[in-house]
């Protein structure tokens, strides 16, 4: 690429990803494709029980295979357990197992399919336990404890926990009791979403090695080298100062990479082994062991007056956490959160609980939790509009947040493009005409179907450190991992802008524990707002020592100093007054000043409960983040003879705040759509029991290029963020959340039949045409 | 187990590969004999079409293909297309175009993209997405990937 | 494990002999079972070698004549079916996606024999037939006879697919294949395979079969027989799709529940009538 003007560059163009070339040649390097000096291969030897008791281990026959170094069992791991909330979780099964292929031996060997074999040839001895499947059998009398131990682990915030529940959380705003009987209309019914698979097309692996001294190096398929670092040091005791995390390119993470699933695992046996372990998953293993989607029950009722006045919701939720915690009660919080929309609803209540269960660990996936509620309160909405005769638009119309209104629990919200959003998406769909167009196909129904939503970005601890070089040229380091989304671009853009250099003289440092500033992660759509927040404050130091060192050299205030695009720094008003970075770089480097570096770190520190206006209990997020806000129209047609769905065309207005790159903001909402219509049509994690049935590509279907609508019109909306980087929030799960409830709202007016579970199915559709027909 | 050294033709050159068993995949071969990592281990059954080649000039799935069973077969993996150093018409709109993003899947998509392309024609979006439909991608929503081809055979000499 | 690739078709026979061998055709399922370990066949017998399965060919009477190794790409692409044989290249087109169907084979598909595969229905619709070869020989099976139950078939040990033959079908027939499912190129949830041909109102010909709804795919010649000669109304297609309904033995799986498929079937069989006679009186 040749030196571009920042304007060409810079925040607000679409530009090119510097990785891109290196992705559509084959060069580019995922976890995979590594491979370190005298490397061993590592295979899991999963539980072919659901839940019990470890009572031994013959590990002889695996270890006599040819080629096997080494064969560890959970007698060989520390007794360290990690958890991002409750610290429930060993880096291997210890004592007791609690689900379906939960790793109970590692082995490592010269090449795969030998450990493969190997790891087939432990035995293990069990004592089983009942099986808890679900959350009903959970919480029933006399039903078996998944964690014995769970009052006494090690819990970051005050959970509120017991028995088989993992966490409970309220949140009360408003008299909810009282205001019932406020309302002309109540609406009431029960919702169910089943586990979706994140579904990376690259399974997840790692891969570790020791140095001499004992210390680890590790690359993993991740979303924070952070978190793999703080996981495994913890699940193996070990000071973090012993272990560096690094990334390759990563094949997307959709949460399911935020927290640890083997890197623990290459971790130890490489410490025992003395030799690099890498440990891919395959795809079966990928489905069954690292985490999925939580599988919600949600009942909701929502009450409003003849003229379309919101006046009360209740909210209750159930949770199946799985085996482990991980992030369940951040979901659980956060759905809850979420409850009420971005509406004026006075008084409204929420109660949720996450259950343990012996099926596979339920965790972070693009959404959190908010797609879930976001499929009953949308679908409310519409019936509540029909009941009353008043358009879905209008409806909302009324209702939607105004700029100033707090969010539920009290929590301040800066910005709010939602109400552009609305008439965005309903201009673009046409949405007054669009009971006049006729289906594309005879033999289908048409109809629209919307939905608002409103999503976070933010959360916890970030930095950034600019470097300028010697040259003048910079480099940017965050720990930022880009999983794919493209925040390394993001990023380089804002730097590039603050600094006024083209965006190819910014480079990008890879994360890496030893030499990054700390970043929590790639999750919960914060990288741009809350990274490039630490960019851009790293990058204006970095401006202010070059405009010192300018200062010095001609004499003047730093006051009259300005940059100037290209990287070049002079005196206002004098245009033939200027140095360029080199000039400045070289003396800082080599006479006066010293090198220039600038750093910034931060953590969000907005309240998300205001005490004197809700009560919550059981919260994990004391401090949640920012928000953006969308508006989502579909248009389906519905085929009559099977009850099949396809989504036709879409319009989805997003308030992101500041497009920052605005291919890779469309790249977002494009990617969010069609994987929340996945989740809304054709996906699901089916269990029989414990067992998953399904764990398989063959078996488990995502749309392809024929499911998926072309005709995705990605609409824009700023309404900046006052403390923003450029005014952004985040873009990377707001796209996703209205997906399943629009779809849901289209399908039950283009049939007259509501679908309150996912995934709507052509059984579910057919069925509900076929009561509608005997029904009239 | 093992046969004897195989003699595979890909990108033009010829190699000669030991320890091949006769159940070895031709993803295997390409992955860890050759270096070529390309092309991806996505499903290893065919599904997802991350390590989708070119073989005999038609895409097929290198994880369903043994390699023993390819010795006399012309192959092209994605590290093939890039002639000189200097990207083809549709690399370079995938870059433009941002139809990349964690790019697992670009590799197989390149593959079906050529596939496509070699008509010499400029190619409808119907076209497209039937042609792409062995090639799963979870983070794009597929639009720029089809529009990215379509442009591509729009455009190029 | 060993690969052998003998060049002719008596060679293949021959190599069959050996317990634990297997035909290795496009690779799109076998090689599929053997990444996940659901196979281990000790000998694979590669036909890619034999040029005479790939061929296709066309005899006299009109009957097309596939090699068991040809591709579904080249099925699908046939342009020598008359009349309803193009139910054979209708249902090539829906497997799976391009680069499986440069890769599958006809052969291959129907020897495997998922029930929820696209040939069964088409090929039982069209009244096509396999002819088998052995070390004893070869015989030749009715598609109806071939489909025996789920994932069996009439082939015996050390016996292989040669060719399947598609035999002419009647003078201006049309042939149509519907299928249904979760998403582009999945196995059905059910399809129905359909020739038919109409004089003036009424129908002169019929043969449909309906896949993904039990063991085998459904064709009632008795309810065909019976409609035949006579309008194609309301009553006659239900007394179809009845006739069909008890031919039906669909399982619940992650596709699809049974009550669904044997709800759907009869709908997506009237469909398909009625999908071809609008194209028959608009080729009239």
């Amino acid at each position: 690429m040749s030196s571009l003007d920042t304007t060409e560059t810079g925040v607000g163009t679409s530009l090119p990803r510097a990785d891109a070339r290196d992705k559509v040649t084959g060069r580019a390097q995922y976890i995979a494709d590594m491979v370190r000096p005298g490397m061993l291969y590592a295979a899991i030897h999963g539980s072919t029980v659901a839940h019990a008791r470890i009572k031994g281990y013959d590990c002889n026959e695996a270890l006599a295979v040819p080629g096997v170094a080494c064969v560890l069992t959970g007698k060989d791991f520390p007794d360290g357990r990690m958890g991002a909330f409750i610290k429930d979780e060993h880096a291997i099964a210890k004592d007791k197992v609690r689900y379906l292929g939960e790793p109970v031996a590692v082995v490592a060997a010269e090449d795969e399919s030998t450990a493969r074999r190997a790891a087939a040839l432990v035995r293990m001895e069990y004592e089983d336990l009942p099986v808890v499947a679900t959350p009903e059998e959970a919480m029933a009398d006399g039903a078996a404890v998944v964690h014995e131990g769970l009052t006494d682990y090690f819990k970051v915030f005050p959970v509120i926990c017991g028995g088989n529940i993992a966490s409970e959380t309220s949140i009360e705003e408003g008299d909810v009791e009282s205001a019932w009987d406020d309302c002309d209309i109540i609406v009431e019914g029960e919702f169910e979403t089943p586990a979706q698979a994140h579904l990376s097309i690259e399974p997840v692996g790692a891969l570790a090695e020791i140095d001499a001294e004992g210390r680890v190096t590790l690359w993993s398929a991740n979303q924070s080298v952070f978190r793999v670092q703080a996981n495994v040091c913890e699940s193996l005791q070990l000071p973090m100062s012993k272990l560096r995390s690094l990334t390759p390119k990563v094949g997307a993470g959709f949460g399911n990479k935020m927290e640890p699933h083997v890197q623990p695992l290459v971790v130890q046996l490489a410490l025992k082994t003395g030799r690099p372990v890498k440990l891919i998953l395959n795809r079966v293993e990928d489905f069954e062991i690292v985490r999925a989607r939580h599988p919600f029950k949600i009942r909701c009722k929502t009450g409003a007056r003849k003229d379309g006045t919101l006046v009360a919701r209740e909210l209750e939720a159930i949770l199946d956490c799985g085996a482990y915690g991980d992030d369940s009660p951040g979901v659980l919080g956060y759905s809850l959160l979420m409850s009420r929309g971005p509406y004026r609803i006075p008084n409204c209540r929420c109660h949720g609980k996450l259950v343990y269960t012996n099926r596979m660990r339920f965790g972070a996936f693009r959404g959190f939790g908010n797609p879930q509620v976001t499929f009953a309160t949308e679908q409310q909405l519409d019936e509540i509009a029909e009941l009353l005769g008043i358009d879905s638009f209008d409806l909302r119309e009324k209702n939607i947040m105004q700029p100033g209104d707090r969010w539920f629990g009290g929590g301040e919200v800066a910005s709010n493009g939602l109400a552009e959003c609305l008439g965005k998406a309903k201009a673009a769909s046409d949405w007054r005409a669009a009971g006049t167009r006729a289906p594309t196909t005879s033999g289908t129904r048409r109809a629209l179907g919307v939905a608002a939503c409103a999503h976070i970005s933010g959360l916890l601890g970030t930095g950034a450190i600019v470097r300028l070089l010697e040259d003048g040229s910079v480099v940017l380091n965050t720990g930022a991992v880009d999983i794919g989304q493209g925040s390394d671009t993001v990023l380089t853009q804002m730097c590039a802008s603050t600094l006024k250099v083209p965006a190819d003289r910014v480079a990008i440092a890879s994360p890496d524990t030893d030499g990054s500033p700390y970043n929590w992660g790639t999750t919960a759509s914060r990288v741009t707002y809350t990274t490039g927040r630490s960019v851009v404050a790293a990058s204006e130091v970095v401006a202010g020592q070059i405009k010192q060192q300018a200062s010095e050299i001609f004499e003047c205030a730093v006051e009259d100093l300005e940059l100037r695009d290209g990287g070049r720094v002079g005196i206002v008003g004098v245009p033939d007054r200027e140095l360029t970075y080199f000039e400045i770089s070289a003396r800082a480097h080599w006479a006066a000043g010293g090198p220039i570096v600038g750093s910034d770190t931060w953590v969000f520190d907005q309240p998300s409960v205001d005490p004197k206006r809700a009560v919550a209990t059981g919260l994990p997020f004391p401090q949640i983040g920012v928000y953006s806000f969308g508006c989502l129209v579909v248009a389906v047609e519905i085929d009559e003879t099977t009850g099949k769905t396809e989504v036709t065309d879409v319009w989805s207005a997003m308030d992101v705040g500041k497009a920052i790159n605005p291919g890779s903001v469309e790249g977002q909402i494009e990617g969010g759509f069609v994987q929340g219509m996945g989740f809304a049509l054709t996906e699901e994690m089916v269990f029989d029991g414990p067992r998953l049935v399904n764990p398989s590509m063959l078996d488990y279907k995502v749309p392809t290029t024929l499911d998926s609508p072309l005709e995705i019109e990605s609409i824009i909306v700023e309404a900046a963020e006052p403390d923003g980087p450029f005014g952004a929030k985040g873009v990377g799960e707001v796209g996703l959340v209205p997906v399943p409830a629009a779809i849901a709202n289209a399908v039950a007016a283009a049939t007259r039949c509501r679908q309150r579970r996912l995934p709507i199915i052509p059984e579910r559709v057919l069925n509900g045409m076929l009561e509608q027909s005997v029904e009239n | 187990m093992s046969t004897d050294a195989i003699k595979l033709m890909i990108n033009g050159v010829g190699h000669s590969v030991a320890g091949v068993t006769a159940g070895t995949t031709l993803l295997t071969v390409l992955r860890e004999k050759l270096a070529l990592t390309g092309a991806k281990r996505g499903c290893n059954q065919g599904v997802c079409g991350a390590c989708t080649v070119m073989v005999d000039g038609a895409p097929m799935r290198s994880c369903l293909s043994l390699a023993a069973n390819c010795t006399d077969q012309d192959i092209t993996t994605v590290e093939g297309l890039a002639l000189d150093g200097a990207l083809s018409s549709v690399q370079q709109e995938f870059v433009s175009g941002n139809a990349v993003q964690c790019g697992f899947c670009s590799p197989g998509i390149m593959i079906s993209a050529h596939a496509l392309l070699r008509g010499n024609r400029a190619l409808t979006a119907e076209e497209v997405r039937a042609g792409l439909s062995g090639n799963l991608c979870r983070c794009s929503g597929y639009k720029k990937i089809v529009e990215a081809i379509v442009k591509a055979s729009e455009t190029r000499p | 494990m060993e690969l052998v690739k003998p060049d002719s078709l008596d060679a293949a026979v021959d190599a069959l002999q050996e317990d634990g061998a297997a035909c290795l055709s496009g690779g799109a399922t076998l090689v599929a079972m053997m990444n996940s370990d659901l196979v281990a066949p000790d000998r694979l017998v590669s036909l890619r070698n034999i040029p005479a399965l790939r061929h296709v060919r066309y005899q006299a009477d009109g009957s097309v004549v596939i090699g068991a190794m040809r591709h579904h790409r080249e099925t699908a692409q046939e342009t020598n079916f008359r009349d309803g044989q193009s139910v054979i290249s209708e249902a090539a087109r829906q497997i799976a996606n391009p680069p499986v169907r440069n890769m599958g084979t006809m052969g291959g598909s129907c020897a495997f024999f998922d029930p929820a595969a696209d040939y069964p229905p088409a090929l039982v619709a069209a009244d096509a037939r396999f002819l088998l070869r052995s070390s004893e020989g070869h015989r030749t099976v009715s598609a109806d006879d071939f489909f025996v139950d789920w994932y069996e078939t009439a082939l015996k040990d050390g016996e292989l697919i040669e060719f399947v033959v598609i035999p002419p079908a009647h003078s201006g027939s049309i042939g149509n294949y519907t299928k249904l499912a979760r998403v582009s190129g999945d196995f059905a949830i059910a399809s129905v395979a359909l020739v038919m041909a109409m004089e003036e109102e009424v129908c002169s010909y019929l043969a449909v079969a309906v896949g993904a709804c039990g063991p085998k795919p459904a064709r009632s010649r008795e309810g065909e027989a019976d409609i035949m000669g006579g309008r194609l109304d309301n009553s006659a297609i239900a007394r179809l799709t009845d006739a069909l309904d008890a031919l039906l033995d669909p399982v619940d799986d992650v596709r699809a529940s049974a009550e669904y498929r044997r709800r759907v079937a009869p709908r997506m069989v009237r469909q398909a009538i009625r999908k071809a006679q609008k194209v028959l009186s608009e080729v009239r």
